[in-house]
């Protein structure tokens, strides 16, 4: 699961705390790409027959152009060299400086070097199914060669707790990420679990102007050490792409780019914007607005919406405006967005922009944003994708250093920096269809393919993992299509159904056939899943359920209540649950109108486990809860007081209804699904384990995620931490 | 009265001076140069190649440690660099013919001074004949006398005299050689005048770029007739500088300005 339910409402509620506030004072930098569509290549020849004819002053000047030219070549090389040199005198230094903190870092290696493609959510029923059908040739090879197998996942199974897991070894109450979201006790507000940014704290008053002064703070929510950490300490280089809550990054000896958590500008997880002319007050329920395009004498004009204005109090948000000229037959619309002027068909995307938001005084935040063209007639519609940080221009510290997030802009150009990068809600929303959202989903994934073939070119020994959420999203939006009588389908005959996470499975595998093709047998190839994937078909709101039963109150009269909990009487209320699976009793003296003695906290955490468990939905017949686990019992460690008490793991085809995420009470408990996010994961951890395949063979019963790291660190002979909660896999032998 | 006069003929002054003519030239060429790369140059090209090398810059510092592809990265860079030249050869040559043209026109009014007045100065005649060598005659006008007796280098068929001009103006000296009269002319005093060095007998290429004035007849026994003008140095802070290198510096500067407000890739 990528998307909290809560994320669009997060950004909103949260929006204050999480704004992207580190704008610095730079020049905005013009990238406009000019086309020149003449010029002869007689006139080139006739030009250059003519220039060495004429030998006297040529070479006395370059002039502006060619001497830019010659000079800047000039300066790259000579920089180059500088560099280079620096590094080729410098490193005999190094190597035996290393040589004697460390000794050989890799003398006790098993191998040269380890590649762990991470494929968020891949489901190892699928895989098999796919495998036995011979879609998946090579993950077949490493079935048959190394090893497959189901892989543990943690409580919940959720993406940010289990990458967390994955990368540190240990169960969440080491690291602290329960969720996307944690709950403030104070407020009962949600807040986004994995990091906290806040702008300066002293800002400079000039006139209506309040200049921040200092740095954006951004703080780590998630505890614990990445096991790249412990291979740096040991002199062992890693290349880290994507990996899910690695914002903000850290340092270690390696580079990393930042994944899942990244904030886009306007410090949300992701807001995108329907730019339209249709008259319309509806608002999207989550992560999306809508912008009004004005058109006159057949120019449209709209804007694309920013970050709040950081330097006026209440100065409202910055925008990027940009013009539409439809061209004859409507089919087609010249755009100009700030420096940039391309021509988009109706259903086109245009490549990444860059948007700049000016804050005046100099001040400017640099996005990019991707436009799509919906429609000319007879409204005009144009999708913009949520404004990411500009990887090549990062106004934030997206990745470590901060110059690798840039290296990778210029080396391949601009790409989704955004954690939440394919935007699901715009589907959900019916803003984009099924085809625009496969576009947007695989334009991401071929850029964090090009960034992983790069790594592997790059780090021959070490460490080099990449996680592709494309997998996460695709069967999150596409599930309906791969059962029969799904609600979010029904309107389509099963026939019908476009192939799309089978596509999906079989990309996947030719992109473990082309890293096959890169790695000999010094390199171990792990590829793992932190999760599986069920059906999402019908919704619970456990908040109904504990309203229902007593458990939570509303204020008199009221039936329902508004979101986070609005007309919830606290006086009265003992349990409520927001979130995708945490449910949290009300206890005095932790939540601020806590009535449950904590000394009745585990009765009453006893009494819901035994009522919710094999709870039965009353329209079909069958349980919507598996498991309801107890928070104590499963989790140990020092952030366990940060957890919800207890753990909802609802049965396949079952999920936390859409409003019981966002702290709703309704008057239904169960009620279909009929979203286009129809498949889903964050149920009972037993139901969902994700896959190991390995190219070499280990002896595990049960692997679990929480064993890659200590494996990988005994696979490179380091010894292992203590506090790990993993065991380390024991390798059979080296496969040929 | 009198002291706006001069104060307008101050400010005149400074305005056609040697630098006010540089500094405005510089503005001038370097907007039109960046305007002319942008619409002949592939302006998308230039700019991925450019991202390209830094992306290479800046492997060689991220995988300082290993130097495989340090020298990987260095060998891109090379071959960037020789994709990016290559990328900005077909602006320049849309640029730097009517550059030179421009420039050799510029030179004649600024790359040398008029001759002092009563400063002696070289006049150097080259023959193709030894009839034309042995019998040459000067004819001066009377601004212009003759400072010492002409020398003559036989192996070189070549004869120089020293003269020196008594007043500012442009005079014409003819030189006679068997049997015919040829002129150059001659500027003295501290005025921007249009100067040429040498007036020649064919040299095509040589004239275009050297002379200012017009050829010498074909059967004519004088090859050349040449003056050593003074080089005029621009000073900057009490640095002169020949004008082309300060012409060279600012067209950059204002290149470097105007590229990044018209959004061009250079």
């Amino acid at each position: 699961m990528k998307r909290p339910c809560g994320a669009g409402a997060l950004a909103r509620l949260r929006a204050a705390d999480i704004k992207s506030r580190d704008m610095h004072d730079r020049p905005p930098v013009h990238r406009a790409r000019k086309h020149f569509a003449g010029g002869g290549a007689r006139a080139t020849w006739v030009l250059l027959i003519a220039l060495i004819f004429l030998p006297a002053l040529a070479h006395a000047y370059a002039g502006p152009g060619a001497g830019f030219a010659v000079l800047s070549s000039f300066w790259a090389i000579f920089v180059a060299f500088l560099y280079s040199f620096y590094a080729l005198m410098t490193w005999p230094v190094r190597q035996l400086f290393r040589f004697l903190r460390r000794r050989n870092a890799y003398g006790k290696a098993t191998f040269e070097r380890a590649v762990i493609l991470g494929f968020d959510g891949m489901d190892p029923e699928l895989a098999e199914r796919f495998m036995k059908e011979g879609r998946l040739p090579n993950l077949a090879k490493l079935r048959d060669t190394g090893t497959f197998s189901k892989l543990r996942t943690t409580f919940p199974p959720i993406s940010p707790v289990a990458w967390s897991t994955f990368m540190t070894g240990v169960n969440p109450g080491k690291h602290n990420i329960y969720d996307f979201l944690g709950r403030d006790t104070s407020n009962y507000l949600p807040y986004l679990s994995s990091a906290e940014i806040r702008g300066p704290k002293r800002h400079i008053k000039i006139g209506k102007y309040s200049i921040p002064f200092g740095k954006t703070q951004i703080k780590a929510m998630r505890k614990g050490t990445p096991f790249w950490h412990w291979l740096g300490n040991a002199g062992i280089f890693s290349s880290v792409i994507r990996v899910p809550v690695t914002f903000p990054p850290e340092r270690f000896q390696g580079v990393l780019l930042s994944g899942m958590c990244v904030p886009d500008l306007k410090g949300s997880q992701g807001t995108f914007c329907l730019c339209t002319t249709r008259a319309s007050d509806d608002k999207f329920r989550e992560g999306g607005v809508r912008v009004a395009i004005e058109r006159k004498n057949g120019v449209c004009r709209s804007y694309v919406p920013g970050p709040d204005n950081p330097l006026i109090e209440k100065g409202g948000e910055l925008r990027a405006d940009f013009e539409i000229r439809p061209e004859l037959g409507s089919k087609s619309a010249r755009f100009v967005f700030g420096s940039e002027k391309f021509t988009l068909k109706i259903g086109e995307y245009s490549e990444w922009l860059p948007a700049e938001f000016k804050a005046g005084m100099g001040f400017t935040a640099h996005g990019i944003c991707r436009f799509y063209l919906k429609g000319l007639s007879p409204e005009v519609e144009v999708y913009v994708t949520p404004v990411n940080i500009d990887p090549g221009h990062p106004d934030l510290p997206i990745s470590h250093p901060v110059t690798y997030s840039i290296y990778l802009a210029k080396l391949f150009g601009p790409y989704a920096t955004l954690g939440l990068a394919e935007d699901t809600w715009a589907l959900n929303e019916h803003v984009l269809d099924d085809d625009a959202f496969l576009a947007q989903a695989y334009g991401n994934h071929e850029d964090r393919e090009r960034m992983l073939f790069d790594a592997l070119d790059k780090t021959k020994q070490g460490l080099c993992t990449c996680v592709f959420d494309t997998t996460d999203r695709v069967q999150h939006m596409f599930w309906r299509y791969l059962e029969e009588d799904h609600p979010a389908a029904r309107d389509v005959p099963h026939s019908q159904h476009p192939p799309v996470i089978q596509e999906l499975y079989e990309r996947m595998d030719r992109l473990v056939g082309r890293v096959m093709e890169k790695i000999d047998d010094d390199t171990l190839l792990l590829v793992i899943s932190d999760h599986g994937f069920k059906s999402f078909a019908r919704c619970m709101n456990v908040n109904a359920w504990l309203h229902q039963n007593g458990y939570l109150a509303l204020k008199d009269g009221k039936t329902e209540s508004g979101d986070w909990f609005d007309d919830v009487d606290w006086s009265r209320t003992r349990a409520y649950t927001m979130g995708l699976n945490g449910l949290y009793l009300n206890i005095k003296g932790r939540e601020k109108q806590g009535i449950v003695d904590p000394a009745e906290a585990d009765a009453l955490k006893g009494e819901l486990q035994k009522k919710l468990n094999g709870l039965v939905d009353p329209a079909s017949g069958t349980v919507g809860i598996t498991g309801v686990f107890i928070a104590d019992n499963v989790y140990r460690g020092p952030y366990t007081d940060n957890s919800p008490d207890l753990i909802v793991g609802y049965a396949a085809g079952y999920r936390a209804s859409w409003d019981s995420v966002m702290g709703k009470v309704t008057g239904q408990i169960f009620e279909d699904n009929i979203k286009a996010w129809s498949g889903d994961h964050c149920i009972d951890p037993r139901l969902v384990p994700g896959v190991l395949f390995s190219s070499h063979k280990f002896i595990e019963d049960k692997p679990a995620i929480v064993d890659v790291a200590p494996t990988i660190l005994k696979l490179f002979g380091i010894a292992l931490p203590g506090h790990f909660d993993g065991k380390a896999w024991t390798l059979a032998a080296k496969a040929h | 009265m009198g002291r706006v006069v001069a104060i307008a003929g101050f400010n005149l002054s400074l305005l056609t001076s040697p630098l006010a003519i540089v500094i405005v030239l510089s503005l001038v060429v370097g907007l039109l140069m960046v305007v002319v790369f942008g619409h002949t140059s592939d302006q998308k090209a230039i700019g991925i190649a450019k991202d390209q090398l830094k992306a290479h810059l800046l492997a060689v510092r991220l995988y300082r440690d290993q130097i495989p592809v340090v020298m990987g990265s260095y060998g891109k860079i090379l071959r960037g660099t020789g994709r990016y030249l290559k990328l900005a050869f077909k602006p320049l040559l849309y640029v730097i013919i009517p550059i030179i043209l421009l420039m050799v026109q510029v030179d004649r009014y600024l790359g040398q001074t008029p001759i002092p007045t009563n400063a002696p100065f070289l006049l150097t005649v080259h023959t193709t004949s030894s009839d034309g060598f042995n019998n040459a005659t000067l004819d001066l006008p009377p601004e212009i006398t003759m400072t010492a007796p002409a020398v003559h280098i036989p192996a070189e068929n070549e004869i120089v005299w020293r003269l020196a001009g008594a007043r500012d103006g442009k005079y014409e000296v003819k030189i006679a050689a068997a049997g015919q009269s040829v002129a150059k002319a001659v500027c003295v005093g501290t005025n921007l005048v249009r100067i040429s060095t040498v007036r020649l007998r064919g040299h095509f290429w040589e004239r275009m770029f050297s002379s200012a004035e017009p050829a010498l007849p074909d059967d004519s026994p004088i090859e050349s007739i040449s003056i050593n003008y003074p080089d005029r140095n621009i000073e900057i802070a009490g640095y002169g500088m020949n004008w082309i290198w300060l012409f060279f510096i600012l067209s950059m500067i204002v290149g470097f300005i105007f590229k990044e407000l018209l959004g061009i890739q250079i």
